[in-house]
Order: C-alpha cells, then sequence, then structure tokens
C-alpha cells in the first residue's frame, strides 16, 4: 500500500474514531496540558515584550547614572563633547497635600529633554485614554498618576502642595519611562519641573534624593564614555545600563516564567496520566482492529503507518485547540494582575503557541506512544483466538518514556539540569509517600465493621475494589485542593492574623527627612495634639565598602546568597547613632557600650552581620557622602522588626557621624479620626515624607490577592487535569461498571439503587480527597506562619469542612455526570454485547 | 503468478502444534497431512477441541506449527516471520468467522472498504457498494453493527472477505452464532458468492449439513486427521 494511500486510511480511520467518541479523553488531556503551557507561556511573552525588550523605553535612556549628589560638571560636559545625549531630573518621595488629605508619591522633577528613550502619554481629565505628548510640565506646573488624583479626590486643574511649593495638576500622567526595575515603589508617579524644585524646600541636606542623569547615542560612544567615567563613580554612585536592567528584567520574568511553568507542568503530569490511561484502553479497543488487518495482510511496519500518523494529527489538533485555550486564560490572568505593571504590556506573539504544540506532541509522545507500539504486536491468530494479546509493555519502557516527556518539559522550565532532575526525582519520591499514605487511608477502613445501609461503608467499599485508581485520584485531587485553600488562607487569612496580633497602639506611620532644625518643632507638635510617638533618630545614609580592609564586594561573593548580600552591598543603609539600647533590641553577641564610649564603635544587626560575616572585633570602613569612616564592630544585635518602632542595621557610638549630613525619622501612632493633622505637619514641615502603614498594607494587600488569583487561574488547569484523570478511569472501568451494573438489575436492583451506589463512591473519594488536602493545608500554613512570617498559627477549622466539602461536591457530581450511561443502557443489550 | 494457475492452494506437511500447559505439553495437532486444489471446497469437521480452528490457523499462516511446513497460494510460510506470512497473505486470503469481527467503530460500508483500502483500491467505495448490494444490505450501508442482526452481520463480514477478490477464503463456523434459518441462508450465500469468485474455501464447522456441500470433507479427532469423502 503506498504512503499516501496509507496517510488517506489513517485519517479516515482517525475520523471514524473520532465519530464513536473514542478520542475526546485524549482531545480533552491535550487541550488541558496546552493551554496551561501556553497560558504561562503567552503570559511570560507578553511580559518579554512590554519589559525585558523595552528597556531602554523603560529606564528612558541607554543608561542611568544616580547618585546622592550632584556630580562634577565635567562628566556632562565630557558626555556631551562625546556626542552623546544627556539629561537630569531629580527624584525623591514627598507627601502630596490638597486640603486634608496627603498621598506619598515618588516625585521626579525633569527638564525639557526628558526623556531620551520612551515616551510620555498623558489624559487631560481622569479615565480618559492617554495620548503621545512631546510637552512637559511647566514651572508650577504637576502631572500626577491617577492614584494621585483618586487619594486626594481631585480632577485635573486643581491645586496640590508639595513641599512649600503649589502646584496645579494640569494633566494625569499615563505612560512614563523610567520605572524599569521600580516596579512596586509605594508612591505614585508625580512629575514636575525642575525649575521649581528649590521652593519645594524638600531639597535639604541630608535629604533622601537621587540625581539622575540619563545618556543615549549610539553604542560606541556610550562604550567609549562609560570607559571615562567608571574610574571616575563614587561607591554611592549607580549605574543602570538598559542592558543590565533588561538581564534584571529578564531574570526576573524568567523567574516568573520558572514558578508559573512548574505549576501549570502539574497540570501536564495529570493529562500526561489521563493520556497513558486513555492510551492503554484506546489500544486494547483496538487489538481486534489490528488483529483483523494483520490477517489481511497488514505487516507490523503498516499497522504503524496507520496509527503514528493518527497519533500525530490528533497531538496536532488537539494542541492547536489548548493554544487556544491557553491564549484565553492569558487574557484572564492578565487581567487580574496588570495593575502591578507599570506600563501596559503588549499582545504576546506566537511564539508560545510552537511550544505549546510541541509540549502538546511531546506529552503525548511521552505518555501514549509506548501503549500504542504494542498495537504493531498482537497476533493475527487474535482473529480466532481472542484470549491472545501482545505482551505487556516492560514496565521501565513506559515510565522511561513518561520520564523523558516530562524531563524535557522540566528542563525548558528550569534551564538547569541538576534541578530538573532534583524536582523530578522528589516529586516522585513525595507522590510514592503521599500514595502510600493515601493506600493505607483506604485499606484501614476494611478493618471497620461494615453495615448494611452505610453510605461512606458502600463508598469506600466500592473504592477498595479500585483502590490503586482510587488512591491515584485522591492524590491529584487532594494535592489540587490544598493549593488552592492554601493560596485562599495565604490570600485572606495571614494578613489578617498578622494584623490582629499587631498591637491597636503600634506606630502606624513612619516620617523621614525631618531637618535637625526642625526636631523640636516636630516633638512639640506630636505632643501638642497627643500623639503617641517613638524618639526621633538621627539617620545618616552611607554605604559599606570594607570589612576587614578586604573590599565587601570580595569578602561576600564567595560566600553562598551572595545575591541576596548584593542588596546590602550596593545601596545606602540607614546609620544612626545611640547612647543606650533602643526598645525591641537585644545583644546577641559583643557588648553595648557604656556610658561615655569611644567614637567608632559600631552594633550590627545580626542576620545582616551572618550575610556579610561579621563578628565582634571586626573593623568595617563605610563611605557617607564624600567622607570615609571606621569603625570597630563591638556587639550584634537581634531586632524585633516587626514591632514598628525605628530599627536599624547598623548604630554608631555617640559622636561617631558629627559633621555629617543628618535627618531625623521616627514612627508614631495617629486615629484615624485625627489623620487630618498630617497634613498640617506636612505644610508647617516641607522637607518630611510621611509613609502610612495603611496604605502599604493595603497596597500589599493588593498585591498578595492579584498574584495568587493569577495563580489560581493557572490551578484551574491542574483541577481540569484531575478531572481528565477521573474521566480516564472511569473510562477504564467502564466495561465492568456496565457489567455490573446489567447484572444487578437483573436481579432487581433499580437504577436509582446503582446511581445511589455511584454517588456513593464519588462523593467519598471526594471526600477523601479533600481530608488530604486539609492535613496539607494545616502543615503548609503552620510552615508559613510559624516559620516564614513568624506570626502565632491557630489551626484553620473551616479548611477541615471546606476541603472535604468543595472535593465531595465536585467529585461527586462529576461521578455522577460520567457514570450516568451506566443505567441508560437496558440490560439485555450489555449482556448480549459480552 | 496468478493464484489460480497454481494448482495447490494449500499444502501442509507433516503439521503438529504443541503447547505448554500447567499441567505439561498439549498436542492440539500431530501429523497432519493435507494438500488442497485450487477452487476446491473443504470442510474441516471435529467436536470442540479437536483442534480445527488451530489448524485453519496455520494453513491461513495466522500461526506457526511447532513443526511441519505450510504452503499457501504456492509459497511456503512456516520460515517467514509474522510480516512475511501478512504479505502472503495480502490481496490472497479472506476470513470469515463465527463472531464476525466487523470494527465497532465502523459502518457497514466502512468495514467493506477496508481491506479495499488497505490493498491501494482505488475506488474501495464503489466496490464495496456492489459488495453490499450484492449480499442485500443497499439499504444498510451507513448503519453500525450494533443496528445489525446477526445475521446481517455476518452478511457485511461475507462482503468485506470478498473485496479483495481472495484466491482462498477461510471461514470459521460461520453460522455458529446465528440461528439455523438465518445460518442456512448465510451459507447459500456464502457458497454461491464462493462459486462466482472461483476460490479455494477452507471451511470449519461442526455441522454435519453444512460440510455436506463442500466438494470434500476431513474430520479432526484429537489433533489427528481422519478422512472421510
Amino acid at each position: 500500500m503506498r504512503v499516501l494511500g496509507k496517510l488517506r486510511l489513517a485519517l479516515r480511520l482517525l475520523a471514524r474514531d473520532w465519530r464513536a467518541g473514542e478520542l475526546r479523553l485524549f482531545v480533552t488531556a491535550i487541550v488541558v496540558a496546552v493551554g496551561a503551557v501556553t497560558a504561562v507561556g503567552f503570559f511570560n511573552d507578553r511580559l518579554d515584550r512590554g519589559l525585558t525588550q523595552r528597556s531602554a523605553d523603560l529606564l528612558g535612556a541607554d543608561f542611568v547614572l544616580s547618585s546622592p549628589a550632584p556630580v562634577a560638571g565635567e562628566w556632562i560636559d565630557t558626555a556631551v563633547s562625546m556626542g552623546l545625549r544627556t539629561t537630569g531630573s531629580l527624584d525623591f518621595a514627598s507627601v502630596v497635600v490638597r486640603g486634608d488629605r496627603l498621598q506619598l508619591a515618588s516625585v521626579r522633577a525633569v527638564n525639557d529633554d526628558y526623556p531620551l528613550r520612551g515616551v510620555l502619554r498623558t489624559a487631560l481629565a481622569l479615565y480618559q485614554p492617554g495620548a503621545l505628548t512631546t510637552q512637559r510640565p511647566k514651572p508650577g506646573e504637576a502631572w500626577a498618576e491617577a492614584r494621585v488624583l483618586q487619594a486626594l479626590a481631585i480632577e485635573s486643574g486643581r491645586t496640590v502642595e508639595i513641599g512649600s511649593a503649589s502646584f496645579t495638576v494640569t494633566r494625569v500622567l499615563t505612560d512614563e519611562p523610567g520605572r524599569l526595575g521600580n516596579f512596586f515603589t509605594l508612591g505614585p508617579r508625580v512629575l514636575i519641573n525642575l525649575a521649581d524644585v528649590p521652593a519645594t524646600r524638600v531639597v535639604q541636606p541630608g535629604s533622601r534624593v537621587t540625581y539622575s542623569y540619563a545618556f543615549a547615542g549610539i553604542d560606541t560612544r556610550l562604550r567609549a564614555y562609560r570607559e571615562w567615567l567608571q574610574p571616575r563613580l563614587g561607591p554611592s554612585d549607580q549605574i543602570t545600563d538598559a542592558r543590565q536592567g533588561n538581564t534584571t528584567t529578564a531574570r526576573t520574568v524568567e523567574r516568573i516564567n520558572s514558578y508559573f511553568g512548574l505549576t501549570s507542568l502539574l497540570a501536564v503530569v495529570l493529562a500526561g496520566v489521563a493520556i497513558a490511561m486513555g492510551a492503554r484502553r484506546y489500544s486494547l479497543r483496538h487489538y481486534d482492529t489490528s488483529a483483523m488487518l494483520r490477517s489481511m495482510g497488514a505487516t507490523q511496519r503498516d499497522i504503524l503507518a496507520l496509527y503514528l500518523p493518527q497519533l500525530f494529527v490528533l497531538g496536532l489538533i488537539a494542541s492547536a485547540a489548548g493554544c487556544g485555550v491557553g491564549w484565553i486564560a492569558q487574557v484572564a490572568i492578565y487581567f487580574v494582575i496588570k495593575d502591578l505593571f507599570p506600563l501596559p504590556l503588549p499582545a504576546p506573539g506566537m511564539g508560545p503557541a510552537l511550544l505549546g504544540l510541541a509540549a502538546g506532541l511531546v506529552t503525548l509522545a511521552g505518555f501514549a506512544l509506548v501503549p500504542i507500539l504494542r498495537l504493531r504486536s498482537v497476533p493475527p491468530l487474535r482473529v480466532l483466538r481472542r484470549d491472545l494479546a501482545p505482551l505487556p509493555a516492560a514496565a521501565w519502557a513506559v515510565i522511561a518514556a513518561a520520564a523523558a516527556a516530562l524531563i524535557v518539559l522540566l528542563w525548558y522550565y528550569t534551564k538547569n539540569l541538576t534541578l530538573t532532575f532534583a524536582v523530578l526525582i522528589g516529586t516522585a519520591a513525595g507522590a510514592a509517600a503521599l500514595l502510600a499514605l493515601v493506600l493505607g487511608l483506604l485499606r484501614l477502613e476494611r478493618k471497620f465493621k461494615s453495615g448494611a445501609g452505610s453510605r461512606w461503608r458502600q463508598g469506600f467499599a466500592r473504592l477498595q475494589r479500585r483502590v490503586h485508581a482510587a488512591a491515584g485520584q485522591i492524590l491529584a485531587f487532594g494535592l489540587t485542593i490544598m493549593a488552592m485553600t492554601v493560596i485562599a488562607v495565604t490570600r485572606t487569612d495571614l494578613l489578617a492574623t498578622w494584623q490582629a496580633q499587631v498591637p491597636a497602639d503600634a506606630p502606624n506611620h513612619f516620617i523621614f527627612n525631618v531637618q535637625p532644625d526642625d526636631v523640636l518643632g516636630v516633638q512639640r507638635f506630636f505632643k501638642d495634639n497627643g500623639i503617641a510617638s517613638q524618639a526621633l533618630y538621627p539617620l545618616v545614609r552611607g554605604r559599606l565598602v570594607e570589612i576587614n580592609g578586604v573590599a565587601v564586594r570580595e569578602a561576600v561573593t564567595k560566600e553562598e546568597g551572595a545575591e541576596a548580600n548584593n542588596a546590602a552591598m550596593q545601596r545606602d543603609l540607614n546609620l544612626t547613632w545611640a547612647g543606650e539600647l533602643p526598645p525591641d533590641n537585644t545583644i546577641s553577641a559583643g557588648t553595648w557600650w557604656n556610658a561615655s564610649p569611644p567614637a567608632g564603635e559600631v552594633s550590627v544587626e545580626e542576620k545582616l552581620a551572618r550575610r556579610l560575616n561579621i563578628a565582634p572585633g571586626d573593623r568595617l570602613t563605610l563611605t557617607i557622602a564624600t567622607e570615609t569612616l571606621h569603625a570597630r564592630v563591638a556587639s550584634l544585635r537581634r531586632v524585633q522588626w516587626e514591632s514598628f518602632h525605628p530599627n536599624f542595621f547598623m548604630i554608631f557610638s555617640p559622636n561617631s557621624l558629627n559633621d555629617l549630613p543628618t535627618t531625623y525619622m521616627t514612627s508614631f501612632h495617629i486615629p484615624l479620626a485625627q489623620k487630618s493633622l498630617l497634613a498640617d505637619l506636612v505644610r508647617k514641615y516641607p522637607s518630611v515624607t510621611v509613609l502610612e502603614l495603611d496604605q502599604v498594607l493595603s497596597q500589599i494587600r493588593a498585591v498578595v490577592q492579584q498574584a495568587s488569583t493569577a495563580v489560581e487561574l493557572v490551578l484551574l488547569f491542574v483541577f481540569a487535569g484531575g478531572f481528565t484523570v477521573l474521566f480516564a478511569a472511569l473510562s477504564a472501568s467502564m466495561d465492568e461498571r456496565f457489567f455490573e451494573g446489567a447484572l444487578l438489575r437483573t436481579f432487581g436492583a433499580s437504577r436509582w439503587q446503582l446511581r445511589r451506589g455511584h454517588i456513593a463512591e464519588f462523593v467519598t473519594l471526594g471526600a477523601v480527597a479533600g481530608l488530604l488536602a486539609a492535613i496539607g493545608t494545616e502543615a503548609v500554613a503552620y510552615v508559613l506562619y510559624a516559620r516564614v512570617f513568624e506570626i502565632a498559627y491557630t489551626p484553620k477549622w473551616w479548611v477541615w469542612i471546606a476541603a472535604p466539602a468543595v472535593g465531595a461536591l465536585l467529585i461527586g457530581l462529576a461521578g455522577f455526570i460520567g457514570t450516568r450511561r451506566v443505567v441508560a443502557r437496558s440490560p439485555l443489550s450489555v449482556l448480549r454485547d459480552i | 503468478m496468478n493464484d489460480r494457475s497454481i494448482t495447490t492452494a494449500i499444502s501442509a506437511v507433516n503439521l503438529s502444534k504443541r503447547v505448554v500447559t500447567a499441567e505439561g505439553p498439549l498436542d492440539i495437532l500431530s501429523s497432519i497431512n493435507l494438500d488442497i486444489k485450487q477452487g476446491e471446497s473443504i470442510a474441516i469437521i471435529g467436536v470442540s477441541g479437536s483442534g480445527k480452528s488451530t489448524l485453519l490457523g496455520l494453513l491461513a499462516g495466522l500461526d506457526v506449527p511447532s513443526s511441519g511446513e505450510v504452503a499457501l497460494a504456492g509459497q511456503a510460510i512456516t520460515t517467514l516471520d509474522e510480516d512475511g506470512r501478512a504479505r502472503v497473505r495480502a490481496g490472497r486470503v479472506g476470513f470469515v468467522f463465527q463472531s464476525f469481527h466487523l470494527l465497532p467503530g465502523l459502518t457497514a460500508l466502512e468495514n467493506v472498504m477496508l481491506p479495499l483500502e488497505l490493498a491501494g483500491n482505488k475506488a474501495p467505495e464503489q466496490q464495496a457498494r456492489a459488495l453490499l448490494d450484492r449480499v442485500g444490505l443497499r439499504e444498510r450501508l451507513t448503519h453500525y453493527p450494533r443496528q445489525l442482526s446477526g445475521g446481517e452481520q455476518q452478511r457485511v463480514a461475507i462482503a468485506r472477505a470478498f473485496a479483495v477478490a481472495p484466491s482462498i477464503l477461510f471461514a470459521d463456523e460461520p453460522t455458529g452464532n446465528l440461528d439455523a434459518a438465518t445460518g442456512a441462508r448465510i451459507i447459500a450465500l456464502l457458497f454461491e458468492l464462493n462459486r462466482e469468485h472461483g476460490a479455494t474455501l477452507v471451511l470449519v464447522t461442526h455441522d454435519e449439513s453444512i460440510a455436506q456441500r463442500c466438494s470434500r470433507r476431513i474430520y479432526l479427532d484429537a489433533g489427528r486427521l481422519v478422512e472421510r469423502n
């Protein structure tokens, strides 16, 4: 038979099998697997296109130099002489005030050259779409993100105060570059003109401001300038390069891809199990066909030529459908979390669709190929002796094929072969342990006395007849329900529990950038208005550069967790001094200084000390503005960060930080009814920045809500995968159920009695899965609360009711629907077919 | 070479089949020697368990003997592998079974088309329609096996068996699952078509009256051949 002829026959057989309903389970499972993979793939492609590939636009330049102080004029002149474009801006956090309302904002003061890359889009009023603009805020104008206007309950055209100056909000800022690496800033953006900064009086000696110098040009000139600039940079000067920011963003995007991707792989695994079960059944049901074809003269190669193209075409079509489902899912995911991103993300490209097709075919090959290949080994003598069947596929071949498919997909997400095998082996071991637990639970029930009329007994009895299939399904559903309840607990209960454990009168605001001359005034303000506050602590910004004479970068990169330590090395630390040990601090090593300590002693927070390998007696070198400071580590401290009192990584002995640019900070509690006082405080002391913790918590809550909803959307695919396994198991047992049902009805059982038995079986299966989920949820939640977040844990009783109830309802319903055919056919027709 | 010009359609020399059971080795067939001429119709008769279906399977190349040789359509098949034996059968051999063995997911028309498609026939549907019309099932082309009676299913099976115009037809208890009246009609149709196609017919049956319709009868008794005419 010619190749084309075989292909045509293969496609006809495929169409016929589809009409007979043989292939629906395959298609559903592939759609679930590919849908999960492509949902994640499309979403990450959007992230990549919107963030990584547009990093120069996001940065607003090819690279940006940031410094806590103005840089030498020579640096800018040299850049211009080298043919680069440059512009400067000033960033600072400040409170925007309107009447008695205030909103913390990230203010950026710019001139007419801003930005060098990317575009500004603004709207003339709230809720209008943004349009490209070539203009910039004029002196006296402010352009603010919608969140500022909403918080202050104003419309465009109204006046607000920033520091000592008044501004008219003339536009709503809808799209603005320069957010690269700053996705989660607390304050929405406000743009003002650089000429207005002095009038605000916000920028004072010691204030936390960032001078940003943006550069753009052709690559060769940029490189040449960077080479010239590099040796001149101070320790506090930082370069953010579009490519480096790109790398950071790309790493973030890759991490998101990995987390979501590994979650989606759960759906692939479950779909793969369903495919394997379906393929085994499909193969069994085609033994007679294969034997018949062999008797007609088909060779083994002919058999493969008939079935493998069917598998391939089925895989392609189902994968294409899965890509469609994945596309819709990523739209939903993006809709849920779009507010987390600094700018709208473009639509994804088609690249992930190719990945989805590949994933579908790899999954199909890994889980279905071995059973399908058995069809070529069906002995033709089976046409005369139906008891003949091909030798079962070697278990190692089945497992190896499935493992190979999973390794390929796992490696795609982890990009690390060691991690791939670790995840695979760890997951297999964990699943085996849980499976043993579930089998034990099911078999344990046998020891109970059975009672006629007990629905639970009946349900368990039916499960025990197919104990391995039941255990697998309980495990699959149990883990999925557990994942969803853990997310529900995290989203609703974790933050609330933590908040409830914070004393009612704990500080709920922080204040920064209090000038030394304003300290007494601020203290009097609090006292006069009955506001409970902590002491005002001096604050100096500095950077750790050496430990015991060795550059910090060199000292810590040899240690594990170097990436985490980089954060401590690459940004300025808040330094303070104190004569007495602050409350919430206890000495864990070394000794606190006495009443008249020498200058140059420092006490370091113990976790930072551990990360940087610092011990009492070590010598630290820090740079503060242009000064270099040496200090001896006198002690290590344990700090209760959750008290909301001012706490510091490094506390120096008195007189260590004299004559350095200093501001003051503290925390205080202000009841809701007195919040309007904050506007008075800011007006009186325009340089201060007020941080409202309730707003911070709201934002954290919103982020957690959105992120957890996005994860739940991906978990829906896992749930769908679980249901395909359930239906695959149902299909595999359907012949037995038909026979059993026909016999029982022949003996006088009613249809309803049969249905009751089915309901009992699946409700029990769902309830046991829910019970497993509840056990797992309590265990995971305990670890999260007690170990990770260190807050008191109380058992979540609602989970013990909700999880089994949800499992019983959903799985009971699915089983009820899936077994309705058993009673639809007449007993006679069933018994005749046997 | 045209199979019909070969004088001996099937020959078996010293054919034996032994299987190993839990109770020890069991000889299903012993020293069968048999020549079947082209165009002949031969009935293999015996009680249940006498080895009839086993002999049919060996003669058709569906199984390999423990010892002895079989030649099918002039080709020695004993030493061939399964694919080799399949290639000998292709286009030459048709089968009719006791349980019909129609593919449940295919309509009557599609079941008859199957061997034609396998053989690369250019107009399988047209020929299948003609055959089904010949067996009196013009109105049942689009029906699935479950929608057909036993007799109708066997007629479809017969149409399928003759689809590739085989030179040899094997029939294993073709009326075993049918009532007497239906069985008689089926047998009549089978022999009619066989006459029209001039094929060699090897018919396994326990029914003496059916066997009498064949030109030759051989009897199996405990795996041994006893030929009576």
